[in-house]
């Protein structure tokens, strides 16, 4: 296990909805597709995973059905919704818009000032 | 899309909280679970697997609170706690509770009432397609105006004219026809005004009805159709007497047809004219001159002559008598001056046209007045001054009742100061607190506003039943709909925030470590008993303040009601008499109630019966030239009287006495010379040091009559003011009884048992013929001043009630300073002070209390009185013995209600007051 990062303010949300874009996934599944997309390196509060999930649904942005999981238990399943796809969406866009102006920034040296 | 997304999940865990927790569990438990399982696998032991898991999922209630405030649960899960918390502490404190809740409620219930009266007399609007934007012709009469001859009422502009809003039929007709900017005009003519009602006669039984005379574009003009049958339309309008048909309003529909649908094509008789009913009007219209009472019957205008006559001609063709009033609408886009200028022009052009014009006779100058409200309720505006004054009033109670219960919050919060320290300790937030407060006074003003709001739905129609002769229709019709609950729901909160805001910030300024030391001596900082000591000073004036209006208003009504009227009122019996023109055209009208005169005298139980054209103490009077012979007519000089048409034992009746010359008597009949009776006021203004008993005088028809006799003064139309310089005329001498007459009967015993037997015998003159609005002399005398009778009622009521709070608030300063003051009075009893001493040094603080607040209260009672001015009679606004007397009443209670804690006081062991803390 490498050197961990924490997460940036406000990216969580992104992560999830990214994580259940690309299927339905219980809170636990989400906490290690994030994991392992990440290669590891994402250190997230387990805990701090249920209020953002709460409140991307209170948003309307994925829903949940109560399901079965692989060891055949109850578990609640989340999807992302339309709105949820828009949202990650243009959040996606955002972030790489940003991203590419603050690695542009960094890269700046003194002559090109 | 995402507020209602929120909305619907917000609402979802509301109502389900259990299966919210349950969900919550669940998923908590399989993550950790789950969790464990993972690192089972990678060969963690058991236990330790179990104990990493927890560990690193973090605090399960802290995360699951977090999981709540997501679905915005927290501030309603804070709220609900909020209101138990509430509910519990107003439970705790049962008398707390009650007196606070009682006196929002009476203040809140005051307000509700005299808010639906207001709003009915000022803020309604006639209930038609968009009423703001119609218009009602008017124009200012002046005393070279060409028109002379009107029907209808008119008002005082305030500017020393009259505003008419009547026109001639000719001229209406010119107005529609011709080129103008205001729309459609249509016009009406409402036949509810004493006794210019109708007479109905419905499957044989007669009774009286009001009626509107409408155009035949009215109902189209005000955009209201009708709910059973057709309106009335343009082709019921053409030619007098063309259009024999009416449209009933819902009221009298409901109330004379029981809603039956077989009332259309139903044939009726109105003042005996054949008539058959097409429609029905909808609930809520109240035609065009009120807004709060439906004519119960609209007929087409052309139909005046054969239903309404007036003289001889018909009004249709009479360019001379102005009747009808014209309404129009604003037209989108037009001014309302070009609009009345175009017009202005149009009605010049109309009057000269239908109208000769002397050289210098002024044309009726045009105004547009608001029709919103129709035109008879336009003189509501009288009704504005009483209205703000009574709101005023409650207003002020409303203000005491928050001042009491903000003073026993403040008392109360003392109290509690442990109770918000130990929260503040705990680490509750100053706002959450504060919310808490705020919570707990608005549950309080929301119990007391529902309250309030029972209280005013009960009283809603005291008013305006106070206001109603008990003999008529109540005139204002009091809607309990939601302007009202909105009205109350905004003061209850308001009031709310108003006694809440004051003990809820003293509440979050406890400080914590005084506060849990809970010591008397440390707990109670100086400016708490200063708050708590102004706003009983502020109670104690705002009840002077309404003491003062009480007194001024109940010695108005006393002094009206010991006002020497000059007859003798009790006993008395009132009917009218209207005999219809079509039966009986002048002078028939006049033998027919000579007829009756004679039929009712004999009857048993009546000592005599006596008529007039105006009946006493009803607010209608006549008045005609008055012009004695040999006397030079004098320009300037006032030269008429007040006159009333009467029958000829109407001193005796009356009980007016006779001072000189003798009364009509056998020898005056309908072809003898004419006579008149002159009062003592008109003696003393036309016939100075001479005898007027022999004179003759002139009206100004050049009627010449011969003065047999003076009388001594009595009152006439009204009740306020001196009788008037009058003279009366035999009513048989007389060519036309043109609004028929009232009856005077006086009894042996109860007025009220002889009505059956007048009545039948009125019938066996003619069974068609009703008797109208049957009263004693008493009730007419009571509904004259009946605005007076409201204020006395409602302001004596208001002072009662101040009374009450304010000796609640004098008792609770009292008490509160005693309890605080028990260390201080040990000692000095230990220190040989008497009890006498401790109880004259508590009392001496009431007293200051008192004294201030009945100053401050005196101050601006001298103020405010000036307003009333208009409203008492027989007294100045500044009647010292009214104020001298609430001053002494206010005083005498608080000092009452200071004696309690006082001797209280004086009972302090000090030993026991040392011991205590």
């Amino acid at each position: 296990m490498g050197k961990q990062i924490d997460l940036l303010q406000g990216t969580l949300d992104m992560l999830i909805l990214k994580a259940v874009s690309l299927g339905p996934l219980h809170g636990y599944g989400v906490l290690l597709r994030i994991q392992q997309i990440s290669g590891e390196q994402l250190e997230i509060q387990q805990g701090s995973l249920y209020p953002a999930l709460y409140r991307l649904e209170h948003q309307g942005l994925i829903a949940s059905e109560w399901g079965e999981s692989d060891n055949k238990r109850k578990a609640k399943f989340y999807s992302l919704t339309a709105a949820g796809r828009r949202q990650l969406h243009s959040e996606t866009e955002k972030w790489n818009r940003m991203a590419v102006l603050i690695a542009s920034i960094l890269r700046t040296t003194s002559e090109e000032v | 899309m995402k507020l209602f997304a929120r909305l619907r999940s917000w609402f979802r865990w509301i109502v389900k909280p259990q299966q919210l927790e349950n969900e919550m569990e669940t998923e908590v438990r399989f993550h950790i679970e789950s969790y464990t399982a993972d690192l089972v696998c990678k060969g963690v032991p058991q236990p330790e697997a179990m104990r990493r898991a927890r560990i690193e999922f973090g605090g399960i209630e802290s995360h699951k609170d977090a999981m709540r405030a997501s679905l915005g649960l927290r501030w309603w899960g804070e709220l609900c706690a909020d209101i138990r918390y509430g509910v519990r502490m107003l439970r705790r404190s049962p008398g707390f509770t009650t007196v606070a809740v009682a006196s929002l409620a009476l203040g809140i219930g005051a307000n509700t009432a005299v808010f639906t009266l207001a709003k009915a007399a000022l803020l309604d609007t006639l209930s038609v397609s968009n009423p703001e934007s119609l218009r009602l012709l008017a124009w200012t009469q002046d005393d070279k105006s060409v028109v002379s001859s009107m029907w209808g009422d008119f008002y005082p502009d305030g500017k020393g004219h009259t505003l008419v809003a009547s026109f001639s039929y000719p001229v209406y007709q010119q107005l529609r026809s011709q080129n103008h900017e205001l729309g459609d005009l249509f016009a009406f003519k409402e036949l509810g005004g004493g006794l210019d009602r109708l007479t109905a006669t419905i499957d044989n039984q007669s009774e009286t009805v009001t009626g509107e005379l409408v155009s035949g574009n009215y109902f189209a003009g005000f955009g209201v159709g009708t709910v059973l049958g057709r309106p009335i339309e343009p082709a019921d309008d053409l030619a007098a007497g063309g259009g024999p048909v009416a449209v009933i309003s819902d009221a009298f529909w409901a109330r004379r047809f029981g809603r039956s649908s077989a009332v259309i094509g139903k044939a009726v008789k109105l003042n005996l004219v054949p008539i058959t009913i097409v429609g029905v009007a909808p609930k809520g219209f109240t035609g065009a001159s009120h807004v709060e009472v439906s004519p119960d019957v609209f007929l087409p205008l052309t139909m005046q002559p054969i239903i309404a006559p007036k003289g001889d001609s018909s009004l249709l063709n009479d360019p001379e008598i102005w009747w009808v009033q014209v309404m129009g609408r604003l037209q989108s886009g037009i001014s309302e001056k070009s609009a009345r200028a175009s017009l202005a022009v149009t009605l010049d052009q109309a009057v000269r046209a239908t109208m000769t014009v002397p050289k210098d006779g002024t044309l009726p100058p045009l105004t547009l007045i608001p029709g919103n409200r129709g035109w008879l309720s336009y003189d509501d505006r009288q009704l504005q001054q009483p209205s703000l004054i009574l709101l005023a009033l409650t207003s002020l109670v409303l203000l005491l009742a928050c001042a009491n219960i903000a003073n026993l919050l403040l008392a109360r919060s003392a109290s509690r100061q442990r109770e918000m320290s130990v929260r503040l300790a705990l680490g509750a937030g100053k706002a959450r607190i504060l919310r808490q407060m705020l919570t707990e006074s608005l549950l309080l003003s929301l119990l007391g506003g529902t309250a309030g709001l029972m209280l005013g739905y009960l009283g809603r129609n005291a008013i305006p039943r106070l206001l109603s002769a008990s003999w008529g229709a109540t005139p204002i019709r009091s809607q309990f709909g939601w302007p009202i609950f909105a009205f109350a729901l905004t003061i209850s909160v308001l009031s709310g925030l108003l006694f809440g805001v004051g003990p809820a910030w003293q509440a979050t300024r406890s400080i914590v470590n005084a506060g849990l030391k809970d010591s008397a001596v440390t707990t109670t900082h100086h400016g708490k008993g200063f708050a708590g000591k102004t706003l009983v000073i502020f109670q104690v004036s705002l009840c002077m303040l309404l003491l003062v209006g009480a007194g001024l208003f109940v010695r108005t009504l006393v002094n009206l009601n010991t006002a020497d009227m000059g007859f003798q009122q009790n006993g008395l019996l009132l009917f009218a008499i209207n005999p219809p023109k079509v039966r009986y055209p002048a002078p028939k009208n006049i033998e027919v109630l000579h007829q009756i005169e004679e039929t009712i005298a004999p009857l048993p139980g009546l000592e005599s019966v006596t008529l007039s054209e105006s009946p006493l103490l009803a607010q209608t009077a006549s008045n005609d030239g008055f012009f004695p012979d040999g006397q030079p007519r004098r320009p300037g000089h006032e030269q008429s009287a007040m006159l009333n048409s009467v029958g000829q034992t109407f001193f005796a009746t009356m009980r007016i006495p006779l001072l000189y010359g003798r009364s009509f008597d056998f020898r005056d009949t309908s072809t003898s010379p004419k006579v008149a009776i002159i009062n003592q006021a008109l003696a003393r203004k036309e016939f100075a040091g001479i005898s007027p008993v022999g004179k003759t005088f002139k009206t100004e028809e050049e009627d010449r009559y011969e003065i047999i006799g003076v009388s001594a003064d009595a009152k006439y139309a009204d009740l306020r003011g001196d009788p008037p310089p009058t003279f009366y005329v035999l009513y048989r001498q007389q060519k036309d009884a043109r609004h028929g007459m009232t009856f005077e009967v006086r009894t042996n015993g109860d007025p009220g048992g002889v009505v059956g037997s007048i009545r039948s015998a009125v019938q066996s003159v003619d069974k068609d013929l009703p008797l109208i609005d049957v009263r004693t002399q008493t009730e007419q005398i009571k509904a004259s001043i009946a605005p007076e009778r409201i204020f006395a009622a409602v302001t004596a009521g208001f002072g009662v009630l101040a009374l009450i709070l304010a000796s609640i608030g004098v008792y609770g300063i009292m008490a509160f300073t005693v309890g605080r003051r028990v260390n201080e009075i040990g000692i000095r009893m230990a220190l040989g002070a008497p009890a006498s001493q401790v109880l004259k040094m508590i009392l001496r603080e009431t007293a200051w209390l008192a004294a201030i607040g009945i100053g401050t209260g005196v101050g601006v009672a001298l103020l405010l009185a000036q307003f009333l001015r208009s409203m008492l009679f027989g007294l100045k606004p500044t009647d010292p013995s009214t104020l001298a007397g609430a001053a002494l009443l206010l005083f005498a209670i608080a000092m009452l209600a200071g004696w309690g804690p006082a001797n209280r006081a004086s009972l302090i062991q000090p030993m026991e007051a040392l011991r205590h803390e």
